[in-house]
């Protein structure tokens, strides 16, 4: 904001010659001004700080958008495959049960043939296994459920299978991992 | 810069969250989950874990994975209830020499504050990736009962966290604040926690904008996991008389039970029955068995009863110790995710006799007050900006009177739009720019609030000068309209000031008038968008005959001009229908002529300089620009 420039005075009236005191009003003038330009100078720095703040904000926000955005284009089908997971448990635990009568039948084999195409198709959309026995335990893959003798740290069973989609787990697997002999009188294991 | 956060400190699960844009969000923690486990392991590598991967790993280390810290908060080692907790942990308790509390975790002794400080740092972090910014400040709940020892215990972990804590707030308290109570002047409270481990009620007083707890009850060891418990060995049981086997003895027979009945939980909270379904659960002598077992909400609620009873006594006796009964209370609030289930919503309804407020996900309620509050706090040394919005529609006419909108209603202010219109005739040397206000689809059902000429538009044809229209509205509401000719510069404004606009009441009557007339004005909008297009087939389909005829097959040209003379008079009668047809005629007429010009360009020179129209005599000065998006 422009400070008015002082009119001039009009033509006829002396001017104090340079050099001379100023009166004592327009020292008062001056200061309230200069006051003045300190408030509209902190006014300033405020307005300047807050854009920038919120222009910050709102960069960030993009920012976060556009990532929110892409993951979803990814992830969209996350909750339906994390729901249909339980069901494939179920089926490959049926398969892996398959009464010995029935084994060698053909009919047999479609089942299995059924079970690829729908492993398949779920590979397609970013489906992966995670791998867990014989592999040291990993809480970032793993949940221990049970813990029983065997080689330390490592998980001596899977009891279900985990699961990454588009590297990101999504259901870890559910392990068995080895500790060294128990001692007696040891506490056992804690439930979660 | 900063922003400060709001921290819900759970026993079980912790949650944060953060004014945005004045609404409050809960922060996602690195794994994308909304809360996160008050877990804290040391693993057997010496790596320090936090949250989830903490407790998966909590079976295989159970000496170094520290949950429930919250319960040691501040308290002395000799205290009873420290002694009671103390037996139901796997992790080891000593005592230090002043009598407070150690932790040993990965062969060192930690003091309670600085577990739970582990935590709070995960949760910084996790919310500084997410914000992309640093934070050092937050407001950290701790539940009403907590005394100044454990209140000093918490804001001591959030200093070593690295985090100034701004202040410590009551959870019952911030949930209040979640659901606006402050806002409402003298009121009684009752804040009604059931959470997963723990059951809390609070009754709070609000006067003057400040809270003031009169009573704490509750339960230390009642929470959701005892719904579940007591599912899964209902299931057990049921199980063993149905089948005879005891599903106990196999762990992960019981992991799957204990995951199906959680999820039964959930599902009877909006269904009346669900079915368990878990082929090939466990296996026998003659082969693999399966469990299905219905169970109905009434089933559940029977199996629960006694749990939801536990609560009834502590709500009666902070009743009593706040010296008020039933009636006397203004508000309830439920907290903690076992209050969505039905029957406890009913519970509470017949304890206090009114409906609780239920709206704010109750996993996160806590949470979101503490950012309300970290807002608040912050709000009063940084300035709070208020943006307005324009509650109407502002738009220009366009070629047949519609109204075509540059700002649509409800966009934050200050904002600024464009768009490039051009001229509806040859050689129109002038647009006049009306500027309406409203809903309604043609200019002239709406509110004018201006107008004004750019002139001095080179003779062109139609449709080719560009026209920028600008729409510029500054925070205090004043519009400013521009046109430019983007050939010759030139351009013209006028600013509209926020008085010239309409009154509440005003905007309230278009909005409704804009409702009730929304299927006429679309129709309309509909008809001229039929009758603008014949009209700019005809004419295009005229210039191509004047400027390729001569590659043409007489046949066509005259069918041509057959189509033409349809679409033109079919303009006069005003028919929407028939003029879509005829449009559409003609329009398939024209493929003839172009497909004629094509075969005939079998060698070079395509006609490349146009002969200029000689422009039409006619209408000049104020002829609405034609639409046109660019």
């Amino acid at each position: 904001m422009q400070e008015e420039m002082e009119a001039h005075p009009p033509a006829g009236e002396t001017q104090p010659p340079p050099g001379r005191q100023e009166t004592t009003e327009e020292a008062v003038d001056i200061e309230s001004l200069k006051r003045q330009v300190e408030e509209e100078n902190q006014k300033a720095e405020s307005y300047l700080a807050n854009w920038q703040r919120a222009q910050a904000d709102f960069v960030n926000y993009k920012r976060r958008a556009e990532q929110e955005k892409s993951e979803l284009t990814k992830f969209t089908n996350a909750m339906l495959i994390l729901n249909l997971l339980p069901v494939i448990d179920d089926l490959e635990r049926a398969l892996n049960t398959v009464p010995t009568a029935l084994a060698g039948l053909t009919w047999f084999d479609g089942l299995r043939l059924i079970h690829r195409k729908l492993m398949s198709i779920l590979e397609g959309q970013g489906l992966q296994p995670i791998e867990a026995e014989g592999k040291d335990f990993d809480p970032n893959l793993h949940e221990a459920i049970m813990h029983s003798e065997g080689e330390e740290g490592k998980v001596l069973q899977e009891l279900q299978k985990g699961y990454k989609l588009h590297d990101r787990v999504i259901r870890p697997a559910m392990v068995k991992v080895g500790r060294e002999q128990v001692e007696t009188g040891e506490k056992q294991g804690q439930d979660d | 810069m900063a922003k400060a956060i709001g921290i819900d400190l759970g026993t079980t699960n912790s949650c944060v969250a953060v004014m945005e844009a004045g609404e409050p969000t809960v922060i996602p923690n690195s794994e994308g989950g909304r809360v996160t486990p008050s877990v804290v392991a040391i693993s057997k590598s010496g790596e320090r874990l936090v949250g989830t991967v903490a407790k998966r790993q909590s079976i295989t280390n159970p000496d170094n994975t520290i949950s429930s810290i919250k319960r040691f908060m501040g308290r002395k080692f000799k205290e009873t209830s420290v002694q009671q907790d103390l037996k139901k942990v796997p992790y080891s308790l000593t005592e230090a020499a002043n009598g407070d509390l150690r932790v040993a975790m990965g062969g060192r002794d930690y003091s309670p504050p600085e577990v739970s400080a582990m935590i709070l740092q995960k949760l910084k972090a996790d919310a500084e990736a997410y914000l992309g910014e640093k934070i050092t400040e937050a407001v950290i709940t701790v539940p009403a009962y907590f005394n100044d020892s454990q209140r000093q215990a918490t804001k001591d972990a959030g200093t070593i966290a690295g985090l100034e804590v701004l202040r410590i707030i009551n959870e019952p308290t911030a949930a209040s604040l979640a659901y606006g109570l402050d806002k409402k002047g003298e009121e009684t409270i009752a804040v009604y926690d059931l959470g997963g481990g723990t059951f809390d009620i609070s009754i709070l007083e609000i006067g003057e904008g400040t809270f003031h707890v009169k009573s704490t009850n509750g339960d230390t060891h009642l929470g959701g996991d005892d719904f579940d418990l007591t599912i899964m060995d209902w299931l057990c049981d049921e199980y063993k008389r149905e089948q005879g086997i005891d599903l106990r003895q196999d762990r992960m027979a019981l992991q799957r039970l204990k995951e199906a009945a959680e999820k039964a939980k959930c599902e009877l909270s909006t269904v009346m029955q669900t079915e368990i379904n878990l082929p090939f659960i466990t296996a026998d002598a003659t082969g693999p068995k399966h469990l299905s077992i219905t169970l109905t909400r009434a089933k559940l609620e029977q199996l629960v009863m006694d749990l939801v009873e536990r609560t009834v006594g502590p709500c009666q006796q902070a009743l009593a110790d706040a010296g008020i009964k039933p009636a006397d209370v203004n508000e309830v609030i439920l907290v903690g995710g076992q209050t969505r289930m039905p029957l406890v919503q009913e519970k509470v309804k017949q304890l206090f006799d009114r409906e609780p407020h239920k709206g704010v996900n109750p996993d996160e309620v806590v949470a979101i007050g503490a950012a309300i509050q970290a807002g608040v706090l912050k709000g009063e040394v940084k300035d709070v900006l208020l943006l307005d919005v324009t509650p109407l529609t502002l738009s220009i006419e366009t070629l047949g009177g519609v109204a075509t909108p540059l700002i649509t209603r409800n966009t934050t202010i200050p904002t600024s739009k464009s768009q490039i219109f051009s001229t509806a005739a040859d050689s129109q040397t002038s647009v006049e720019i009306h500027v309406v206000q409203g809903e309604r689809a043609m200019a002239a059902d709406n509110r004018t609030l201006g107008r004004f000429i750019l002139d001095g538009i080179l003779p062109a044809p139609r449709g080719m000068p560009q026209v920028e229209v600008t729409f510029d509205i500054d925070a205090n509401g004043i519009l400013s309209v521009r046109a430019k000719d983007l050939g010759t510069g030139r351009e013209q404004k006028i600013t509209i000031t926020a008085s010239s606009g309409l009154s509440k009441d005003e905007v309230e009557k278009m909005q409704r008038e804009a409702q009730s007339h929304a299927s006429d004005d679309a129709k309309r909008r509909e008809e001229i968008e039929a009758r603008n297009q014949a009209d700019s087939m005809a004419y295009a389909a005229e210039r191509t005959l004047r400027e390729q005829g001569d590659k043409v097959p007489a046949e066509v040209k005259s069918e041509v001009e057959g189509k033409i003379a349809a679409v033109r008079s079919a303009l006069q009668a005003g028919d929407v229908g028939y003029i879509k047809r005829a449009t559409q005629d003609l329009s398939e007429a024209m493929q003839k002529v172009g497909a004629a010009v094509y075969q005939h360009a079998g060698g070079p020179t395509q006609g490349g300089g146009q002969e200029e129209p000689p422009p039409p005599k006619g209408e000049e000065g104020t002829v609405e620009g034609e639409f046109r998006e660019v």
